[in-house]
């Protein structure tokens, strides 16, 4: 499985509680966050765009930093 | 148009950015005429045309956003 790497413009808990919570209802996810640096990894099969779209959904900015 | 306004619960909001994403989302689906999110309350004020969406559908936004919300009256 790849390893994703996601910045996503998460400013609290509640903003890090939302993308957890999206990312719950995904199968085939692995994910980890890094509050303060901002960072999403998510190790998964599915495509980049999917996953970017999946994190746009909690109304924050999300930029995608490539593969680790 | 028929308007009516719904009160959702939602939990999971801790900052004021939290609430500006959820107004700035829900506000800009379609039939979402006016709403207000509060921080203190937990929860959203929201007025809408009900031939466009319905606190179920509304709910259900909310709770795509990853924040739980729940229908109260």
């Amino acid at each position: 499985m790849t390893k994703h790497e996601f910045e996503v413009a998460m400013t609290c808990e509640g903003c890090s509680g939302a993308v957890t919570r999206i990312l719950n209802k995904v199968e085939g996810v692995k994910f980890e966050i890094d509050l303060p640096k901002k960072l999403v990894w998510i190790e998964s099969d599915k495509d980049v765009n999917f996953l970017k779209e999946t994190l746009e959904k909690c109304g924050k900015e999300v930029k995608y930093n490539g593969t680790k | 148009v028929n308007l009516c306004s719904v009160s959702l619960g939602v939990q999971g909001m801790t900052c004021g950015s939290c609430v500006q994403s959820i107004e700035q989302r829900i506000g800009s689906l379609p039939g979402v005429i006016h709403i207000k999110v509060s921080l203190e309350q937990k929860n959203a004020t929201i007025i809408f045309d009900h031939s466009q969406q319905s606190p179920e559908s509304l709910s259900d936004a909310i709770e795509d956003m990853g924040f739980e919300s729940s229908l109260s009256e």
